[in-house]
């Protein structure tokens, strides 16, 4: 099965960090901290985890609202962001390493002169050396010094391409709250409409055409085009923020915590409406949020964030089955559930993340089993796969 | 309720409006509940139901705009909704307190929090001016009474002017001024005996405190001489320290008989963030709220409402806001301190799922009314009426993959609150009579009542939905297994 699934998006030890205040002030808070996934072509991907821990912060990276301080971000094949702080770091290092070495030959030349019966040889012998390694090193400098330049410009550059244009419309985005991010001074129709527009539909015929067609594929009526965000409710708000991505016809979507503002009952149109959608569109999504149970009802695979890190990966069955990871667990047991006989039994697991003894065993992704994926270290891993069930 | 059990509140028909330009909005139509001491009870419902402006309105900080038309908020044999703004201080915060939704604007954020913890506590905390106030108070209410009497006397009097000349009765209005002007006057000579009582009776009261705090005042100016002269009479620096230390003492113990102290205000803050779950309450105070997380920021308005050991708290939405895992934690510490401190709670959600461990008693909310109320087994494992089975359908389950059942439509305007059931318009078991007649509270059991007509007798046999219908099948095979 894995063979025949096609990658839309893979994300590379994708990191985002913001840093604030200047000189002994400053704080870097890194929101995202090498976070690396793939998603499949028509996949429900899970993003969960507390506020704070960046889930959406590698939401909006991903779809360029965001520069990544490191790591790539490749969709459909092609390389979309990606940070320049490791090569900077390598150049730095290179830099480093030719004038450390440098160094050491003068030592040595000096030595060598002092005993050396033939100065003027052995000099020409260390200047060569020397020279040599010098351009090693400027060479390699250049090319780090090119890399930086084109991870910086070339999305840029490319934008104005308009194959790149066609790639970036095929990523949309709905955000978190219905009532922030609509325009209250724009109709429903401009707003769902101004992807159209930037994407160069100059034609008002095509364009109401479009904006009906959408409208009633969301389930609302075409006649609610000309009314204002507020006349809505907050059901029918997401679903215009629903409308406004589909309209360029996007092959994966990003969906930030799209129910988190609504009413419980208002939630399950919601996800109804995506779901309806991902079986008529064949649309990805990635879909962010932070209640569990919703995420399992909707997901195919779930990602847990912690901190920055991704903690656990796995298939939703599979994570419901087996989580391994401590705070996949603490999570799992926070779940409310509207069942007064399981809630009175139901114990909470609190994540204490000092369990972990990272100081000498570094912990990295491992895979545990086919498509289950853990941050841990080497001893952990052990106890994890102990623990495994089948 | 057969047996008589001691309640702590009780809402009888109560109904609020809000004025606004389009017209009245009705929030709130004829809520009845009775609250027992040492219960939980959630009210659940979608936003715009009027749950919480039901619990404002037992707070009694409903907007300038609210009317309440009709109905009766009893706490302590007090009715609640006529009681004067000056006896709610007494009530409000002192025996009922709130938790606000959002913890992030519910603070004030150039205020540190050891402030806004013991800012209560020090305004409410002057005990001599509490002990004058209280001396006169029924005087003064006499007064205020006598005043206010007058002014209705003159409104009746106009009103039954009117009708008279409506009715074309102009010879009645000689008798009507005449008595009017008599009960006038009667009315001004009481208020001038009123008056003068409360006078005399301030007067008094500022001389009894007074004289109270002298005595006060040389006994302890008695107890700081004798220390002090023993102070000088010793060389011991060690000595001379812990008298001087103890001087202080004495004079802050006669500063807190006068009122509360900062120093008072402030341990007792510590006390009550150690008890809510705040690691080192000391530093916490000197900090400013946007350097707690969210749920740190909830227990902080958790301390503050409970620093006047209230014994009703009304918790509106303490969750919404907070991540799940955050959820759980404030949620234990909820119940923890309804059952250390022996709290009455009242608790508003519009998720089913946070309430199955909290509450005794649950009252499902739909525009404006109370559509079903029972114990938690009667609303989880038996629910009657179409909107509870709609929103226990609506959770998504933890392993069913069915789609989920939505509710359609969005909730009535109430600026024109529907004729019939509110719910009929989304429901898919309407029948006719519920879009022309109101449904009554129909009994189901002796502690669940629900309010739709599938209850009567001539209604039709009507299943609940599949869907839940195998959940609660699953729910109870589960929760046998876990018994077993």
């Amino acid at each position: 099965m894995a063979e025949e699934r096609e990658t839309i998006l893979s994300v590379r030890n994708l990191k985002t960090h913001f840093s604030t205040g200047i000189g002994k002030n400053k704080l870097t808070v890194k929101a995202v901290d090498g976070v690396s996934f793939d998603i499949f072509k028509g996949e429900v991907f899970g993003l969960v985890g507390e506020s704070g821990c960046g889930k959406t912060t590698t939401g909006r990276t991903i779809i360029k609202l965001y520069t990544p301080t490191d790591g790539e971000v490749y969709f459909k094949g092609k390389r979309i962001t990606a940070g320049t702080d490791s090569i900077r770091q390598q150049l730095k290092d290179t830099k480093k390493e030719g004038k450390n070495k440098i160094k050491e030959l003068k030592e040595e030349q000096k030595q060598a002169l002092e005993k050396s019966s033939n100065p003027e040889q052995t000099k020409a012998e260390y200047e060569k050396k020397i020279e040599e390694i010098r351009n090693v090193t400027d060479k390699e400098v250049h090319e780090f010094k090119d890399e930086i330049k084109r991870r910086k410009y070339e999305s840029l550059k490319d934008y104005k391409r308009k194959d790149t244009k066609d790639l970036m419309k095929k990523m949309q985005m709905i955000f978190q709250d219905p009532i922030a991010s609509l325009n209250p001074r724009m109709t429903v129709k401009e707003i769902i409409a101004e992807g159209l527009y930037i994407a160069g539909e100059s034609d008002q015929k095509i364009i109401t055409e479009k904006v009906n067609e959408v409208l009633e594929t969301v389930g609302l009526l075409p006649e609610h085009a000309n009314r204002y965000p507020h006349e809505f409710s907050g059901g029918q708000r997401q679903r215009i923020g629903v409308a406004r991505a589909l309209i360029v016809s996007p092959e994966f979507i990003i969906a930030d915590e799209p129910i988190s503002a609504l009413d419980v009952s208002i939630q399950a149109q919601v996800i109804n409406l995506l779901n309806d959608l991902r079986d008529e569109f064949g649309l990805t999504i990635l879909f962010i949020a932070h209640d569990l149970s919703v995420v399992q009802y909707f997901s195919d695979r779930i990602a847990v964030m912690y901190f920055g890190k991704m903690v656990e990966l796995a298939p939703t069955k599979e994570l419901f089955k087996n989580p391994l990871h401590p705070y996949t667990k603490s999570l799992l047991s926070a779940v409310p559930v509207p069942d007064p006989d399981f809630e009175k039994s139901r114990e909470r697991i609190t994540y204490d993340p000092s369990v972990h003894n990272y100081e000498d065993d570094q912990p990295e992704l491992h895979d545990i089993k086919k498509d289950h994926f853990i941050y841990c270290n080497k001893a952990e891993l052990e106890a994890h796969k102990k623990e495994l069930k089948e | 309720m057969a047996e008589e059990k001691q309640y702590k509140l009780k809402v009888e028909d109560l109904t609020i409006s809000f004025r606004t330009n389009q017209g009245m909005v009705r929030a709130v139509r004829g809520v009845d509940f009775d609250l027992n001491k040492g219960e939980t009870l959630a009210i659940v419902g979608e936003s715009g139901s009027g749950k919480s402006v039901t619990s404002k309105a037992i707070m009694g900080i409903l907007a300038g705009n609210s009317v309440i038309d009709k109905g009766r908020i009893i706490y302590e044999d007090q009715d609640l909704t006529k009681i004067k703004e000056e006896d709610f201080h007494k009530l409000r915060g002192d025996k009922i307190g709130m938790i606000f939704q959002d913890p992030m604007s519910s603070l004030n954020p150039i205020m540190r929090l050891g402030k806004q913890i013991t800012e209560g506590m020090i305004i409410n905390g002057k005990h001599l001016k509490n002990r004058k106030k209280a001396l006169y108070q029924s005087a003064q209410q006499r007064y205020y009474n006598a005043k206010s009497d007058k002014k209705q006397m003159k409104i009746d009097y106009k009103q039954a002017v009117a009708d008279a000349k409506e009715n074309g009765d102009t010879s009645k209005l000689e008798t009507l001024k005449a008595e009017f002007n008599k009960n006038l006057a009667k009315q001004k000579e009481e208020i001038k005996v009123a008056r003068k009582a409360y006078f005399e009776k301030r007067k008094e009261a500022r001389k009894i405190v007074k004289e109270e705090w002298a005595n006060e005042k040389a006994k302890y100016a008695e107890k700081i001489e004798k220390v002090k002269t023993e102070l000088k009479a010793t060389d011991d620096v060690e000595k001379q320290q812990s008298l001087k230390e103890k001087i202080e003492d004495l004079k802050e113990q006669r500063a807190r008989y006068k009122k509360v102290t900062k120093k008072q205000a402030k341990e007792r803050a510590i006390e009550v963030m150690g008890e809510v779950g705040i690691p080192e309450p000391e530093k916490r105070l000197r900090q400013y709220p946007f350097q707690f997380s969210g749920g740190m920021r909830q227990r902080i308005v958790i301390a503050i409402a409970l620093t006047a050991d209230p014994d009703l708290l009304i918790c509106d939405e303490p969750t919404t806001a907070l991540d799940v895992t955050i959820q759980s934690q404030i949620l234990e510490l909820i119940k923890r301190l309804k059952e250390e401190r022996d709290l009455t709670v009242i608790f508003i959600t519009h998720d089913l799922g946070v309430v199955a461990n909290m509450a005794d008693r649950i009252a499902v909310m739909y525009a404006g009314k109370i559509v079903e109320i029972g114990t938690v087994n009667d609303i989880f494992y038996n629910p009657k009426h179409p909107y509870t089975w709609a929103l226990l359908s609506s959770v998504p389950d933890i392993d069913s993959a069915d789609r989920l059942m939505a509710i359609p439509g969005t909730p009535p305007n109430m600026l024109f609150p529907p004729e019939g059931d509110a719910f009929a318009e989304r429901n898919e078991y309407a029948m006719e009579i519920d879009f022309e007649k109101q449904p009554p509270f129909f009994k189901v059991s002796e502690s669940h009542y629900a309010a739709t007509w599938l209850l009567h007798e001539d209604a039709p046999e009507v299943e609940m939905p599949k869907v839940l219908k195998d959940r609660l099948a699953k729910m109870k095979s589960a929760s046998r297994g876990v018994n077993q």
